[in-house]
């Protein structure tokens, strides 16, 4: 019972994605190429080396940052992702999330440090994030698969867009919190911006700063799983599969892993803060 | 090798205890299925029963009191764009889950709240219960949910509904934990019953905390029900996720455009429906 419709905007952007496909072919396979390169980078780099001594060495480098506490925790997280027999996937999740939110920092993190300075383009910026933030994060999806066809790379450029705004009104946030003597201590003192920036401004907003990571890591794994409906491989699609095919079990062991790895990235993330 | 036999039997036992409890806690499963798909039936064919100028004349006028006319026009232009781009049956479906899963949250969330509120040893007990919940990816939810419930919007129901209670949750309780000291010894002082206590001094100004949970719940509930398409929920979310695999352009973006338009209308509106924060003098 689909209503008749009137009209359909979905009709017109049709077209405009063919066009787009066609004559804009070179920058979109280009972008392709970069962002399966460095997922695949990642990707090999996590799963060149066995899961057991790939494990240790997390855990020993946990343990050397963090304590043991944490060390502990990686080994569990750890030891249920690799006990579903996930563990390829666990790291195919892990690698996506890595340089997606490699990517949306380091756009989002310059451009908060300039909006926090500049209050007009905060006032420009925030409608944007608002929108942003309020719409459903399968709406990120919907572009990229047109236009980039399902795989990973829609997958990790809309878990960028995705990621992009938390971390940039945080970040915004941070900034507008140093206090202003200290700055301005920095610049009676002699120091060029460059240093008020990373001696003086960035020590003082880190804790709010890895607020944001924080939020930016789980934002991003949930936008992750979820992209494993279009092909994004990884734990993301082992729930589909599960899901789709009713396989239970499946799904219970790939439910697991991603509450270990979700769990994992947040402690891990947070700890970092103290 | 081993890990592999390891796996199968893994998975051979857990099929065998959903088979367990299909066989002997089934009724109970049937019961909540058919009072979940009971009530988005009912809800839905209300709300088909209006024509579609009546249901956007109502929204636009509810957008109009708390956010000025022109807001109340666009939001009525936004819902009557869904009729004409022919999604106005799964924009209904999409709000009817919605409505109902957030009901759900709200009937258990803020009773929950105000105990959570009043007793600090809840409290701990609730928070990281809490906090696992909104750190997980919200789409795992639909994996408990359509073991026991199957395909339908009775499992989109659900995992909307674990998604969209922890706000609710935890801004009621902390509205009820914010009344002003002042106050509750007012309560005291001048002899109040605890109910009128409660009533009069207590919920006022818990109510700007509660409204932003209710907000916040259905904000995360749109995101939920529009997952929930892949169980076949019905509504805008199913129809996403069958035109994402058949790759169809079109009808991705109309029905995108629809849960953007009611997401923002809902969102807006549920922002400024409440009392404001007060501020303290």
């Amino acid at each position: 019972m689909t209503g008749t419709a009137l009209f359909s905007p979905g009709a017109m952007v049709a077209p405009v994605i063919g066009w787009l496909n066609t004559n804009a072919h070179g920058l979109f396979n280009a972008i392709s190429v970069a962002v399966e390169a460095s997922l695949g980078l990642v990707e090999a780099a996590l799963l060149v080396i066995p899961a057991p001594f790939m494990a240790a060495l997390i855990m020993a480098l946990v343990l050397w940052r963090q304590g043991r506490r944490m060390a502990l925790l990686a080994a569990i997280c750890m030891a249920v992702a690799g006990g579903a027999g996930l563990w390829v996937a666990t790291m195919q999740t892990v690698a996506l999330v890595t340089t997606s939110v490699v990517i949306a920092v380091a756009t989002a993190f310059p451009l908060g440090i300039l909006a926090a300075r500049r209050p007009r383009l905060e006032a420009i910026l925030r409608p944007v994030l608002d929108l942003m933030q309020t719409v459903p994060p399968w709406v990120y999806l919907i572009p990229a698969v047109m236009i980039f066809s399902l795989g990973k790379v829609p997958a990790m450029l809309a878990t960028v867009i995705y990621g992009i705004p938390p971390m940039l009104r945080i970040t915004t946030l941070a900034f507008k919190g140093v206090p202003r003597e200290l700055v301005e201590l920095g610049a009676a003192s002699g120091a060029t911006p460059l240093q008020t920036l990373t001696k003086i401004e960035i020590p003082s907003a880190r804790k709010t700063l890895l607020l944001g990571l924080n939020q930016c890591i789980l934002l991003s794994l949930a936008m992750v799983v979820l992209a494993g409906l279009v092909g994004a491989g990884g734990l993301g699609a082992e729930v589909t599969r599960g899901l789709t095919r009713m396989e239970m079990g499946l799904g219970l062991r790939s439910g697991l892993a991603i509450v270990a790895v979700a769990i994992f990235l947040d402690r891990i993330s947070r700890k970092a803060l103290e | 090798m081993d890990q592999k036999l390891w796996i199968e039997a893994f998975d051979t036992a857990v099929d065998a205890g959903m088979s367990w409890l299909t066989d002997h806690g089934g009724a109970v499963f049937d019961l909540l299925r058919a009072a979940l798909e009971g009530a988005f039936d009912g809800l839905l064919a209300g709300l088909l029963l209006l024509p579609f100028w009546v249901l956007a004349g109502a929204v636009g006028l509810l957008a109009a009191r708390s956010l000025g006319w022109k807001a109340g026009v666009a939001a009525g232009l936004g819902l009557a764009l869904c009729q004409a781009i022919g999604l106005w049956p799964e924009t209904l479906e999409t709000l009817s889950l919605v409505i109902i899963s957030v009901l759900l949250a709200v009937l258990v969330g803020v009773p929950l709240g105000v105990a959570a509120g009043y007793s600090p040893r809840l409290t701990r007990v609730l928070d990281p219960v809490l906090d696992l919940i909104q750190t997980l990816p919200p789409y795992i939810y639909l994996l408990p949910a359509i073991a026991f419930l199957g395909y339908g919007p009775a499992t989109a129901i659900v995992a909307t509904f674990i998604v969209a209670a922890p706000p609710v949750v935890r801004l009621s309780a902390l509205g009820f934990r914010q009344t002003p000291v002042e106050f509750i010894e007012l309560a005291a002082a001048t002899g109040a019953k605890p109910l009128d206590a409660f009533l009069k001094i207590r919920v006022p100004f818990a109510l700007p905390s509660v409204m932003a949970g209710i907000n916040q719940s259905l904000m995360m509930a749109f995101g939920m029900v529009v997952i929930a398409g892949i169980v076949g929920s019905g509504g805008l979310g199913e129809t996403i996720y069958g035109a994402i695999r058949k790759l169809d352009i079109a009808l991705s973006v109309n029905a995108a455009i629809a849960i953007v338009i009611l997401t923002i209308i809902i969102d807006r509106i549920s922002q400024s429906i409440g009392p404001q924060t007060k501020e303290k003098a």
